[in-house]
């Protein structure tokens, strides 16, 4: 219930509104209470404009920059001063001279920052500045399937906080479907600094903002193939995996899959013996309710323990535990519990099951609308000497023909396939090939007229050529314009894709001049840093230009979505 | 149908290859495969080598999404099978570093490397010329590689004899130098096409064999080639040759104008310089008759039938431009190894060493490579391979035999070599699966272990001492020999043999086919059968190979 004069002042500002701009304000008003609204006493009080805001973005997959653009194009049509910054190129020494400061900024790891927010990161964790004239507004991206759900964000917030920062509006927090909160976050920020809010984003007419959150969706697949790739003799284990689903699967070349696995079973035998609980007792967690057995094989990460749980698992047995990582096992084995009822306080501190993301090696157009593939290398690694495995890559690896798997989409906006016309360098050692397998395949069923060149390494000619056949058919055809190999160990010395890319950087560079759009997929260490710095200088050396000037040569191809990586 | 158009494709690619060089430099920097070009697969081969692919693999690799696995063998030229201590070791090494590590003798006195990947055949082909040994005209269709008689202790002269197998490689290699060019970085020469006036640019219809025997040893089975020449040797003099035409053993099932055929004894020469050019002349007339549209109608042994003994004689001698003398008379009285320690004429010892089918690798028995390879590093005796796919440590000082001995001992090659018994070491198989291409049954890989099976039955019978010669191989090409054993077995399917009986000894007469198809239990029982007839009715010191020619083959 309004009091007189507010709703007077209220009917007077509305008279001359259109439809669209009520049906507006009234969804912005909905905003505003759902976000406790707009705090009053901000030094703007309401009506005085905001000169100059700057916005940081902290991204990994691009999904943060992007926004933090739509932000920046937004406010500079309301005519503000906007300094638009990635957070690795941000002067940390600026945060103290900071008016109004917005940070977008995703999760990633084990609810880790992005790579290249580490260092804005580290710096707002660790230093003593005092931001007493700090006005600053958080939007976390993040994915609610992950235990710690948007961690990064909701961590800037605290801390900026902590720091004397004044927070001018509450954190917002985006799943995978972030559009919406993405959208209402922006114009809030606008309302704020801005004067009047028509026309905030371009092509985002109020009625947009009604449509309702998607949420993730799951399919239900069936295992077609699963077979490893690498022939004997190889060190490597990759898994070529073919799932059928009787629904159309939504996904475009490009898009990556998300799958939670399973935990083993005899791992959880072992918990639960070191436990000494029957498998069939009921627990319950904040999500789930069900047989210990149940909770621990599906739901529950058994693995690799956070610092944190391992701190809490302390308290709960009442032990000293140095804080590391360690397995569920392990931790029973090497601390048993004080006794069997302490079970149940443990599975609660357990956090979920954290999704794993593989490339996408099939195309909807080529190889149907319900089945996908994809290229699962088989994680290794030692523990103090101990052979292990990945449980994602090692559960995949173990599936047999027709059992049922649940995964999701995971969009990529930016991993797409130019224009028809357009040439495509593909660079995807190791499984970062599958990708391009998917792209190769959909651009030859769409015939796209452009070339496609593909750089390819592993360890063997003979053993780890992954997809050689089907490269050999494509290569025929034609569609496959050309293919670059290097073998590391099949020479005394030894040569990766990065040693190929400076071979043939005159061709390279030529096919760059001519508008190629340049793709670079696989694992980050090694591989992608030595590319990167392999690209720079075929620029540099062909293009001749100093080592500054290519940089910006490749930022701006990165810029036009003409380089563009997916790397993990 | 103009005679161009009968032509067999092979002969178009010989013309076509610019000097055997054809497209190989490309073909072999083709990265996204291990195999070669159509064409340069044909053309390889003159250089010594075969493209192969892993047959066990096949089907797995088709599941794996790669494609077969392609690997080369390398076949060297070594006339004479001889070889310098210096260069075994470095073959020991070449095969460790880019082949499976088996290295095989064959049953032509020369060593095959297999499992050669692409990217490494130059590196292996340069490796092996630091060696001066090189694998020119090893295969093809050319004149390969020119065997002799292994042993010297046959005679004072196997020295003087043995030259004449590298005289007469060395006069029919091909001209052409893109052996270098190819394998060994060579410059090519600028527009400078070398001329080739035996092999022309069209080269021979088909492989070219030649051996020579010191009798009374016929170890080289000189009447299976195409050329043979048979040394005459009168008190310590050579005389000259007797010259063989028309040898060659290769045969197609269901192909029935396919024969194996003993080559034809034409007539005496007594100077090097008309042997050789006896030589060289039949090797023009078979490139200028020989049938170019029919590869399995193209062996000299198809041309001389067609132009009859007679006439080719007088073709040869008209074109040699001197008349063949009367055949001398010779007698080989035995065609085998002589395993174990033997001492020369000039008082040097060698010892002849049993390697199964040709296959050096250390078993749990015996370590051969190792032994061979330490007896490479003692420098202490040459490398001589012979045509039953064994070797001879030959030329060994009276001092530095203790050494090579107690080699022998540690590995346990001794024991390896005399306990082996009498059929086993006369045996022999061919390659076979899982590298060659046209084989339609197992044989190096699986005759040791069915010789396992037949020793008892000969035991039961009495029969072990008896020097049987038997000899296995995958398919009717006959690259063991078998129609010119005892007892041949030619694969015909997977584990499925066709059995020949009847031979002779000593490789001049050959079997014929007895019974289709027999698995393995049919061949033993058939064999068991067979043999206790022999043990019961055979004459004394009549041969089993006499014995079932005279008993199943000759009069029925
Ligand atoms: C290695 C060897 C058998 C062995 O275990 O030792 C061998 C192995 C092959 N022979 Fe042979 N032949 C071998 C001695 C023979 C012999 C025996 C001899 O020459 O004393 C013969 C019978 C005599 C003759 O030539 O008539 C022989 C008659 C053949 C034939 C049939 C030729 C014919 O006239 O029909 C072929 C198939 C062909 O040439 O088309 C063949 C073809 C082959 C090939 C290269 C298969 C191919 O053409 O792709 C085999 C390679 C298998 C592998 O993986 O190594 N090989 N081949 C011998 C190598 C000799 C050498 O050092 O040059
Ligand atoms: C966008 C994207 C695309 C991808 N595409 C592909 C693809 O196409 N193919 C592919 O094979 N992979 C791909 N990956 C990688 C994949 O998502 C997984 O990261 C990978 O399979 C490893 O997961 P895992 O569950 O097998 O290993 P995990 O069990 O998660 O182990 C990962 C790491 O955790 C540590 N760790 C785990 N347990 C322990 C322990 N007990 N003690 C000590 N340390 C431990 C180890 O350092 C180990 O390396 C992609 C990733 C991303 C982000
Ligand atoms: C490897 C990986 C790990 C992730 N871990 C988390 C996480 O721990 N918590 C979370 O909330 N989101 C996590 N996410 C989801 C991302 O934050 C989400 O995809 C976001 O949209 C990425 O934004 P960006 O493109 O700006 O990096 C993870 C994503 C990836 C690919
Ligand atoms: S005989 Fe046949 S199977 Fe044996 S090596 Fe010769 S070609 Fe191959």
């Amino acid at each position: 219930m309004l009091a007189e004069g507010k709703l007077k002042q209220l009917t007077q500002l509305v008279e001359n509104f259109s439809k669209e701009e009520l049906i507006w304000v009234n969804g912005y008003l909905v905003g505003l209470s759902a976000n406790g609204g707009v705090q009053p006493k901000i030094s703007t009080n309401g009506t005085a404009k905001v000169s100059k805001i700057s916005i940081v973005f902290g991204t990994e997959t691009g999904n943060s920059k992007r926004l933090a653009t739509l932000l920046a194009t937004a406010a500079k049509k309301q005519g503000i001063q906007v300094k638009l910054i990635a957070s690795d190129q941000y002067r940390t020494s600026d945060l103290e001279k900071e008016e109004f400061l917005f940070v977008v900024i995703s999760t990633h790891g084990d609810g880790e920052p992005p790579a290249s927010a580490r260092a804005f990161y580290d710096y707002i964790h660790q230093s003593r500045s005092n931001l007493v004239h700090l006005k600053y507004g958080i939007l976390a991206l993040g994915d609610s399937s992950y235990p710690q759900y948007c961690k990064t964000g909701i961590e800037v917030d605290q801390q900026l906080e902590f720091l004397g920062g004044k927070r001018i509006l509450s954190l917002q927090k985006c799943d995978v479907d972030y559009e919406e909160d993405a959208q209402q976050w922006i114009e809030q920020v606008l309302n704020i600094v801005g004067q009047n809010s028509d026309d905030i984003l371009p092509g985002s007419s109020p009625s947009l903002k009604t449509k309702t959150k998607t949420g993730k969706k799951f399919y239900n697949g069936i295992i077609r193939k699963n077979i490893n790739l690498n022939d004997r003799g190889s060190k490597k284990q990759t898994f070529h995996i073919e799932i059928d689903s009787d629904e159309m699967i939504n996904y475009e070349v490009g898009d990556a899959m998300g799958i939670i696995p399973s935990n083993k079973k005899i791992m959880v035998d072992l918990i639960l013996y070191y436990a000494g609980v029957d498998k069939d007792l009921i627990v319950e967690t904040d999500k789930k309710t069900g047989t210990v057995e149940e909770l621990l094989i599906n739901h529950l990460n058994i693995c690799y323990l956070l610092p944190s749980a391992i701190a809490k698992y302390a308290t709960i047995t009442q032990q000293e535990i140095p804080d590391t990582r360690i397995d569920l096992v392990d931790l029973l084995e090497l601390y048993p519990l004080g006794d069997a009822s302490q079970i149940k306080d443990v599975i609660k501190i357990l956090s979920p099951i954290a999704p794993r993301l593989y490339s996408i090696s099939s195309s909807p157009v080529a190889h149907g609308e319900n089945e996908i593939h994809l290229t699962v290398s088989r994680h290794s690694f030692k523990v103090n000497e101990e052979q292990r495995f990945g449980l994602c890559s090692d559960f995949l690896g173990e599936l047999p023909i027709g059992t049922a798997l649940n995964f999701y989409i995971h969009k990529n906006r930016f991993f797409k396939l130019p224009d028809v016309k357009r040439d495509v360098i593909m660079i995807g050692p190791g499984t970062g090939i599958a990708p391009f397998r998917a792209f190769l395949a959909e651009r030859d069923a769409i015939g796209a007229e452009g070339r496609n060149w593909l750089f390819f390494g592993d360890q063997h000619f003979t053993t780890d050529f992954l997809y050689q056949a089907e490269l050999q058919n494509l290569n025929h055809t034609g569609v496959l314009s050309k293919i670059s190999l290097a073998f590391s160990r099949d020479q005394p010395e030894k040569k990766y894709v990065q040693h190929k890319i400076v071979e043939e950087g005159h061709d390279l560079f030529d096919w760059i001049q001519n508008g190629a759009s340049v793709y670079l997929c696989g694992t980050k260490d090694p591989n992608s840093v030595d590319i990167e710095k392999a690209l720079l200088q075929v620029i540099r050396d062909h293009g001749q230009l100093s080592a500054a000037a290519s940089k910006n040569y490749l930022a701006q191809l990165e810029q036009e979505n003409r380089f563009v990586k997916d790397v993990y | 149908m103009s005679k161009e158009q009968k032509l067999s494709p092979v002969e178009r690619i010989k013309t076509e290859s610019n000097g055997l060089r054809g497209t190989l430099k490309e073909s072999l920097q083709d990265e996204i495969t291990g195999a070669l070009r159509e064409d340069d697969q044909s053309l390889i081969k003159l250089h010594g080598m075969y493209q192969q692919d892993d047959r066990d693999r096949r089907e797995d690799r088709n599941d794996k999404k790669l494609e077969w696995l392609y690997s080369y063998m390398v076949r060297l030229r070594l006339p004479g099978g001889f070889m310098k201590p210096e260069q075994y070791e470095g073959l020991h090494h070449i095969a460790g570093e880019h082949s499976t590590g088996i290295i095989k003798i064959t049953t032509r006195q020369t060593i095959q490397l297999h499992g050669i990947i692409k990217s490494h055949l130059k590196p292996t082909l340069k490796s092996f010329d630091s060696l001066h040994l090189d694998s020119i005209a090893a295969c093809g269709d050319v004149n390969r590689n020119v065997i002799c008689s292994a042993y010297p202790d046959q005679s004072a002269l196997h020295h003087q004899i043995s030259q004449y197998a590298d005289k007469i490689s060395l006069m029919t290699l091909p001209k052409t130098r893109a052996y270098y060019e190819i394998w060994l970085d060579e410059e090519p020469l600028i527009d400078k096409r070398e001329d080739d006036p035996l092999y022309q640019d069209r080269y021979l219809p088909r492989k070219f064999k030649i051996a020579i025997a010191i009798p009374p040893n016929n170890d080289v089975d000189v009447f299976t080639n195409d050329i043979g020449l048979i040394a005459i040797v009168e008190d310590q003099q050579l005389k000259g040759f007797n010259i063989s035409v028309g040898g060659g053993l290769g045969t197609t099932h269901g192909n029935d104008q396919t024969y194996p055929r003993l080559g034809t004894v034409i007539g005496f020469i007594d100077s090097e310089d008309k042997v050789l050019k006896a030589v060289y002349e039949t090797i023009t007339i078979q490139r200028d008759y020989g049938d170019r549209a029919d590869r399995k109608l193209a062996r000299l042994k198809y041309t001389i039938d067609r132009l009859g003994v007679e006439m080719f004689k007088k073709e040869l001698e008209q074109r040699c431009g001197f008349a063949l003398e009367e055949a001398q008379p010779f007698e080989f009285t035995e065609r085998k190894d002589y395993y174990g320690w033997h001492q020369n004429h000039d008082g040097n010892w060698h010892y002849t060493l049993f390697v199964e089918n040709g296959r050096i690798f250390d078993s749990e028995q015996a370590a051969l490579k190792t032994a061979l390879f330490e007896i490479a590093l003692s420098r202490n005796a040459n490398f001589r391979f012979t045509g039953n796919q064994n070797v001879i440590l030959s030329d060994i000082a009276e001092a530095n035999k203790k050494g090579v001995e107690k080699i022998l001992r540690q590995y346990g090659l001794e024991e390896h070599t005399t306990n082996a018994g009498a059929v086993r070491k006369n045996a022999m198989a061919c390659v076979a699966l899982n590298t060659c291409p046209l084989a339609l049954a197992e044989a190096q890989r699986y005759l040791p272990s069915l010789i396992s099976k037949i020793e008892p039955i000969l035991i039961k019978y009495n029969l072990q001492e008896e020097e049987i010669s038997l000899r296995m191989t995958g398919c009717p090409n006959g690259c063991a020999r078998p129609y010119a054993a005892e007892i041949g077995l030619v694969g015909t399917a997977l584990g499925k043999y066709n059995l020949h009986i009847g031979g002779d000894r000593l490789g001049e007469r050959l079997n014929t086919k007895f019974m289709d198809n027999l698995d393995e239990e049919q061949i033993l029982q058939t064999l068991d059968g067979l043999f206790e007839i022999y043990s019961g009715e055979k004459n004394t010191n009549e041969t089993f190979g006499d014995f079932s020619h005279r008993k199943w083959i000759a009069n029925n």
